[in-house]
């Protein structure tokens, strides 16, 4: 069954396109990593999907559907810069944000969401942090709850952008047996990354993009040096090709 | 003493118009104080000053219209109010002038307006500088009624749509993607906000009414980390700044819009200087406080290597250098680590007393082991590690040290080649 379909998409900032013509069909249960350089329109690409940003041309349907209509059944997960972590929250009340699509317009949360709220804190392991402040948490923790609010909406495509920045590599590690979790129970999820090395181990599929679509498919056939170079214009450095051999 | 009290506080209440003011206080100090947690989280401050001026021709339109009654002014701020928060996204939408530009241009035609209709206006007779300033001793009936019914429905509405507020003042972007539309609920704020605005205009007046929205919040926020009990403390610091400022008033005939936001301002000052976690002046005992814990160790560290390598120099030269701090900051740290009984002796020549050797031996082997464990665990390279055990060592616990000598299997040297010291 096709979960996400995109056609034809272009997305323009000030007259300049940011992401240009891109056709992409995706399945249920799987990982896929969407990967460019710098400025290629990753994040675009993800709130694209998600109608955040007005499109200039093309057609996005998910589950057969226009996004508008299926919004609830997404999670996103965005990149940290865009919270102010000053903010008077603490930790359990981001995550309950997770359940507000079943919550009802004046509604509180009741007994159930409170325990699903205890349970994915468990999940990712904050459960003795759920009353403290989110500026006074870890990098790798503050990732960790907007992860476990995202599991929490029980949702069934999970969109991370640049989830692994700033994580320590234990956090890493932990994140991602709960993404490969997720996968298992028929989920799709796409994650924006930016490190190169562990692509082969992480993701299914893989989406290089610069601006225009360069490859989409599984790991193995469009995750090429050549491909590769082509989406980085031939701008990986010596450092990241001898890491890239080494790693493979 | 208690006869001063009573007539300070209690006399002027048997009059009705300070009963009025007393109640007007309350409820500007309930409305702005939720209605302003949120202006200032959404940084919306800038706005709220907006709508308090443009709420200015709202209110002389109205009394042109339908005459000077209190449903002409709530009627006419509130369209003043919501006009000028649609105009003010308009504006910065479409052209590339930008929000904060566009707010100054927006409001200060506004208030220019509202300026000239009453230097115009000959049927009604409005006293322009009650709504500039504030005049809460001449709060009517009518005024008190509307701005309690505004109060209560602000105070239901906050309750009411608290999810829908938190969500989309803490991140927008979820709250689009489950089904809350944002700008919605700006709109229903912005109204909210223009009510605010009405129900503070007698007591504190147009030109100072923002004070009230943001002062009281931002107070509470330095106090707390829980949006409820921001929200809590910020009615309750509105009300009581209100409320002296009232009696400020009337006692010393100060202008109340003024003397309420002085006393807001007060408070504000108070928690800024003294808040227990943010507070400046904690800050910089706390400081202050470790600057002096550290460099008491690192002296008593100086003097135990030295006793190690058995160096003749000069303590107070070499500590000077090594710690870049004079000569006499350093001579009176000796002196106040002489006092505490942890070295004696004089001038340049101190040593350590067995209470000190035995503080020193346990720096150094904290130092030596956390170096030891950086090293091994690769967590950074030999250059940077002495500045980074230097950094750690004042802050690990004992429990933690001996949890790393047992897992690097009790080490005898550190990577420099020196002796660990073992635990007493």
């Amino acid at each position: 069954m096709t979960v996400i379909s995109v056609k034809n998409l272009t997305i323009s900032y000030n007259k300049k396109p940011a992401i240009k013509g891109i056709n992409l069909e995706v399945g249920e249960g799987s990982i896929i990593g969407i990967l460019g350089p710098n400025g290629a329109g990753k994040s675009t690409l993800i709130k694209g999907i998600l109608g955040l940003l007005p499109s200039e041309t093309g057609e996005i349907r998910i589950f057969e559907k226009p996004v508008k209509e299926v919004l609830k059944r997404i999670a996103y997960i965005p990149q940290k810069e865009q919270f102010d972590w000053d903010f008077p929250i603490n930790v359990s009340e981001v995550v309950m944000m997770g359940r507000y699509p079943y919550i009802s317009l004046f509604g509180r949360p009741d007994e159930n969401d409170h325990l699903i709220v205890k349970e994915v804190l468990e999940k990712v392991e904050m459960a003795d942090n759920q009353f403290t402040q989110i500026r006074n948490l870890s990098g790798g923790q503050q990732q960790r709850i907007f992860l476990a609010r995202a599991l929490a909406q029980e949702s069934d495509i999970y969109l991370l952008d640049e989830p692994f920045v700033g994580v320590d590599a234990k956090t890493e590690k932990a994140i991602f047996e709960l993404i490969k979790e997720l996968k298992e129970k028929n989920k799709t999820i796409l994650i924006v990354h930016h490190d190169l090395s562990k692509v082969k181990e992480y993701f299914d599929k893989v989406i290089l993009i610069n601006q225009t679509l360069v490859a989409f498919g599984d790991t193995d056939i469009a995750f090429t040096s050549e491909l590769i170079n082509k989406a980085y214009g031939g701008r990986l450095t010596i450092l990241q090709k001898a890491e890239q051999l080494f790693k493979n | 003493m208690a006869d001063t009290i009573y007539k300070f506080l209690v006399e002027p209440l048997q009059y009705e118009f300070i009963q009025r003011a007393l109640v007007a206080s309350i409820m500007v100090g309930i409305s702005c104080g939720l209605i302003g947690t949120y202006i200032m989280l959404r940084r919306l401050s800038l706005i709220g000053d907006a709508l308090a001026h443009s709420v200015l021709p709202g209110v002389v339109i109205g009394f042109m219209i339908s005459g000077k009654n209190p449903l002409s002014l709530f009627a006419g701020a509130l369209t003043a109010g919501i006009l000028t928060s649609i105009l003010i996204s308009y504006v910065e939408r479409n052209s590339k002038i930008k929000e904060d530009t566009s707010i100054g241009i927006i409001f200060t035609g506004a208030f220019a307006l509202g300026i000239l209709l009453v230097s115009q206006l000959k049927q009604v007779h409005i006293d322009l500088s009650s709504y500039l300033f504030g005049d809460v001793l001449g709060v009517s009936d009518s005024d008190l009624i509307m701005s309690s019914v505004i109060t209560v429905f602000i105070l239901i509405s906050v309750i009411l749509f608290y999810k829908q507020l938190l969500v989309t003042s803490f991140d927008p972007t979820m709250a689009y993607i489950i089904g809350i539309s944002t700008s919605l609920v700006h709109y229903f704020l912005m109204t909210l906000l223009s009510m605010s605005i009405v129900a503070g205009l007698q007591s504190v007046g147009v030109i100072l009414i923002i004070a009230m929205l943001i002062t009281p919040p931002a107070t509470a926020f330095l106090l707390t980390d829980k949006l409820k009990t921001m929200l809590i403390l910020s009615v309750m610091f509105g009300i009581i700044s209100s409320v002296i400022g009232l009696y400020f008033s009337y006692h010393f005939n100060f202008a109340s819009g003024a003397s309420i936001v002085l006393t807001a301002v007060l408070f504000f000052a108070a928690a800024f200087l003294f808040s227990p976690k943010e507070g400046i002046v904690q800050k910089y005992f706390r400081r202050k406080r470790n600057t002096a814990v550290n460099l008491t160790e690192d002296i008593l560290k100086y003097l135990f290597n030295a006793e190690e390598k058995s160096s003749v120099g000069n303590a107070v030269t070499e500590l000077s250098a090594d710690l870049s701090l004079p000569e006499n900051k350093i001579l009176s740290a000796l002196k106040r680590i002489e006092s505490k009984g942890l070295i004696k002796g004089e001038k340049e020549n101190y040593k350590l007393t067995e209470t000190g050797r035995d503080l020193a031996l346990k720096l150094v082997r904290s130092h030596r082991l956390w170096e030891t464990y950086l090293t091994e665990k690769n967590i950074v390279d030999m250059d940077n590690i002495h500045q980074d055990a230097e950094k750690y060592e004042h802050v690990l616990s004992d429990d933690l040290i001996s949890e790393i000598e047992e897992e690097l299997g009790h080490p005898q040297k550190d990577p420099h080649g020196s002796p660990i010291p073992k635990k007493k």
